[in-house]
C-alpha cells in the first residue's frame, strides 16, 4: 500500500528552526510506522533521524507521537492509521522532551538525570546466614508493578506538570523510586523519601491520573506515587510547606468534620510568613467585597463530627509506623 | 428522581455561589435532594487513604441506609469517592473497614452505593431529551470552553466502568450544544487546573491556571464552564495571580456547571450568583441579558 508521512524535522542546535518533510512510501499491508521510517531513510532521506531498538514494542526506544497521539513507532500499524486518520500520517517527537534532531530526543534531560536523582538503587539491609533474602510473593507483587516499567516515557509525555515545570521529577522517575519503598531488602526508605520530598519531587505531582492513562503496562504510576506519599505520612513529612498544608487539612476535618478553607489558606502559608500571607490579601479583599467570603468568617462543626473525629483518631493510631 | 446530596466543603466554603445555584437548578429540574449533613469531607486526595477510606465508607453506608444514590457537585469529591468505592468493592477490605471503624456506630457498608456527579445525573438519569425541553433561554452566541477537572475524566476504571458510560468524556461538550451555546474547544480541557500543587509549587500551579485560560481565550471563549469548584478556585480565584506571573491580562470568566445550566434554564445571572466571582462575569451577563 502507498502511504504518506508528514514528519517533524529539526537540525541539532538551539538556533535551528523546526520544519516538516513529507514522504510518500510503498509499504506492506501489515507494515508499522517504524517499517515506513526505516524504508524512508534507506530509500529517500538518509539524514532522517529517529530511534528504535527492539522493534517489537518491548523497549520504548521509538516512542513518538503519531497523528497527535503518543505511540510506539514499531507497533503502530500504517494501515489502521491510514484508514482512521487524515491522508497524511503525522509523526512527531513526544511532548515535554527537548529535541536533539528530528525524532531523536534528549532522554538524559527528560528522564535519566531525574531517575539518577532519586537514589534508584537498593541499599541492602544485610542478609540471612545462608546469604539469601527470602521475600513473600505477595510483597514482591507490589514491587514488581513498578519494576515492570521499561522507561518508554509515555507517562511523562502525558504529565500535566512537566509542560509548566520541566524540572519536576515526573511520573517515570517517581514510579521507579517508589519501587524501593516496598522492597523489604532496602533500608534507605526514609532517606529516599526525604530526597523525594524536596521541591520538584513527589509533592509536585497533581495526581491527575494522566500518567496512569498513558502507561502501556498498567503500572498505574499515579497510584504508585500516591501510595508512596501515603507512606511518607507514616514516616512524618519533612517538606515544611506540604506538612503545614496536610496537617492543617487533617486537623480541620478531625476537628469539625469538614474543611475550614479560610484557616487552611492561612496555616498553609504559615502564621509567621508575612510575605506569603500578603500574597493572599488582594484575592481575600476581592472575595469579601464580592460576597464570596463571608464576614464574620465562622466555621461550624458538622453534625456528628465527634464520630468523624473518633474514626480519624483510630485510623491514625492504626497506621503501621 | 431522588439523591442523597453531598455538596462538598468548597460549595459552602470557598465557592459559596455554587451551593445555592446547584440547589435551584436541581429543584427546577425536579431532581429531589436529601442533603447529607452529618458526613465528613472526602479528604480531597490530600488525606491519606488510611484516613479517607474509613470516613468515606461511613458516608456510603449512610447513603445506603437512606436507600439513595449520592449526588456530588464537585469533580474532586466525585473522584475521591469513586476511587474509594472501587477499593471498597473488595469484600475483605470492606469487612475490615466495617469492623474497625463503622461497627461502633452501628453502621455497615454493603458496597451498593452509586455515586454520581450532577453532570452525570443530568446527562444519564435526567436525560438529554428532557433537558432540551427545559431550555428556556438558549445561550445562542455564547462561546464556551469546557473544563472537566481530572477526576471526571480519569482514572478510566472509575469514570468509565463500562462501555455504557463512554460518553462521559464529552458530556460538557454535549451540554454546551444542548443549551445552544457554541463550543470553544481546547486541548487543556481534561488536564489538571493546578490547584493540587498550589502549596507545594505555586509557580507551577499558577502556570497551569494561565496555560488553560490563555488557551481557551485564544480559541475565542467568552467563558469557561467547570463542574469542579476546586478548578474554579484555581481558574477564577487565582487568575489575577496567574496574570501577574505571566505578565499578561487574561480576564476569562469561569462559570460553575449549575450556573451555566441555570442561565439556560431561565434563571437570571443574579439568581445564579454570578457577581460572587473573582474574575468579572460582566461580559457573560451582557451577552445573556441580550438573549433574554
Amino acid at each position: 500500500m502507498q502511504a504518506t508521512f508528514n514528519v517533524y524535522r529539526k537540525e541539532p542546535g538551539p538556533n535551528s528552526k523546526p520544519g516538516r518533510s513529507t514522504y510518500s512510501v510503498e509499504v506492506a499491508a501489515d507494515a508499522t510506522v517504524m517499517d515506513a521510517l526505516l524504508k524512508i531513510r534507506d530509500e529517500q532521506d538518509p539524514a532522517l533521524g529517529f530511534r528504535g531498538s527492539c522493534l517489537r514494542g518491548y523497549c520504548g526506544d521509538c516512542t513518538v507521537r503519531v497523528n497527535g497521539k503518543a505511540a510506539f513507532a514499531c507497533t503502530a500499524k500504517v494501515a489502521a492509521l491510514a484508514k482512521k486518520g487524515p491522508a497524511e500520517i503525522s509523526v512527531e517527537p513526544i511532548r515535554n522532551m527537548p529535541v536533539v534532531k528530528d525524532l531523536i530526543q534528549d532522554w538524559d534531560a527528560f528522564l535519566w538525570n531525574k531517575i539518577d536523582a532519586t537514589k534508584p538503587w537498593l541499599e541492602p539491609n544485610g542478609s540471612t546466614a545462608d546469604g539469601e533474602q527470602r521475600i513473600p510473593d505477595t510483597v514482591m507483587a507490589k514491587v514488581r508493578k513498578a519494576m515492570s516499567c521499561f522507561y518508554c516515557g509515555l507517562c511523562d509525555e502525558g504529565c500535566t506538570v512537566l509542560p509548566v515545570d520541566f524540572n519536576f521529577l515526573g511520573p517515570a522517575a517517581l514510579t521507579k523510586a517508589s519501587r524501593f519503598t516496598w522492597d523489604p531488602r532496602d533500608h534507605a526508605v526514609r532517606e529516599r523519601l526525604q530526597i523525594l520530598e524536596r521541591p520538584k519531587g513527589m509533592w509536585d505531582c497533581v495526581h491527575c491520573f494522566e500518567a496512569s492513562e498513558h502507561c502501556p503496562r498498567e503500572i498505574a504510576p499515579t497510584e504508585r506515587i500516591m501510595e508512596m506519599r501515603d507512606e511518607a505520612f507514616k514516616y512524618g513529612i519533612t517538606n515544611e510547606k506540604v506538612a503545614r498544608h496536610h496537617l492543617s487539612f487533617a486537623a480541620s476535618v478531625k476537628r469539625s468534620g469538614w474543611l475550614d478553607e479560610g484557616r487552611l489558606a492561612i496555616e498553609s502559608e504559615g502564621l509567621t510568613n508575612f510575605k506569603g500571607l500578603m500574597k493572599l490579601l488582594p484575592t481575600a479583599v476581592k472575595a469579601i467585597t464580592r460576597g464570596k467570603a463571608p464576614i464574620p468568617y465562622l466555621h461550624h462543626k458538622r453534625e456528628g463530627s465527634e464520630k468523624i473525629t473518633r474514626i480519624i483518631e483510630k485510623a491514625e493510631a492504626n497506621k503501621e509506623k | 428522581m431522588k439523591y442523597a446530596f453531598y455538596p462538598g466543603c468548597v460549595s459552602k466554603g470557598g465557592c459559596p455561589e455554587l451551593y445555592p445555584s446547584a440547589v435551584r437548578v436541581a429543584t427546577k429540574l425536579g431532581i429531589e435532594l436529601e442533603e447529607m449533613r452529618d458526613v465528613a469531607c472526602t479528604g480531597a486526595g490530600v488525606l491519606p487513604q488510611y484516613i479517607s477510606d474509613p470516613i468515606n465508607a461511613r458516608t456510603f453506608a449512610k447513603a445506603e441506609r437512606m436507600g439513595l444514590p449520592i449526588m456530588t457537585i464537585c469533580s474532586t469529591c466525585q473522584g475521591v469517592f469513586g476511587q474509594a468505592n472501587l477499593r471498597l468493592q473488595d469484600p475483605e477490605y470492606r469487612a475490615k473497614i466495617n469492623r474497625e471503624y463503622l461497627a461502633e456506630e452501628g453502621l455497615e457498608y454493603k458496597g451498593t452505593t452509586d455515586i454520581k456527579h450532577l453532570l452525570w445525573v443530568v446527562m444519564e438519569d435526567y436525560g438529554v431529551d428532557k433537558l432540551k425541553a427545559m431550555v428556556a433561554r438558549p445561550l445562542t452566541g455564547l462561546k464556551v470552553s469546557p473544563f472537566y477537572g481530572c477526576f471526571l475524566r480519569r482514572p478510566p476504571e472509575v469514570v468509565i466502568p463500562s462501555k455504557e458510560f463512554a460518553g462521559r468524556k464529552t458530556y460538557l461538550e454535549q451540554l454546551i450544544d444542548i443549551v445552544g451555546a457554541e463550543l470553544a474547544d481546547f486541548a487543556g480541557k481534561g488536564k489538571c487546573c493546578g490547584f493540587p500543587v498550589l502549596t507545594a509549587n505555586e509557580e507551577s500551579s499558577l502556570g497551569m491556571t494561565a496555560k488553560h485560560t490563555i488557551e481557551a481565550k485564544s480559541k475565542g471563549a467568552d467563558c469557561m464552564v467547570t463542574p469542579c469548584p476546586l478548578c474554579h478556585l484555581s481558574l477564577d480565584g487565582n487568575q489575577p495571580r496567574a496574570e501577574e506571573q505571566e505578565g499578561k491580562e487574561i480576564n476569562l470568566p469561569i462559570l460553575h456547571l449549575p450556573q451555566f445550566l441555570g442561565l439556560a434554564l431561565g434563571f437570571t445571572p443574579a439568581e445564579m450568583n454570578l457577581k460572587r466571582h473573582i474574575v468579572s462575569t460582566q461580559a457573560v451577563e451582557s451577552k445573556v441579558n441580550m438573549i433574554a
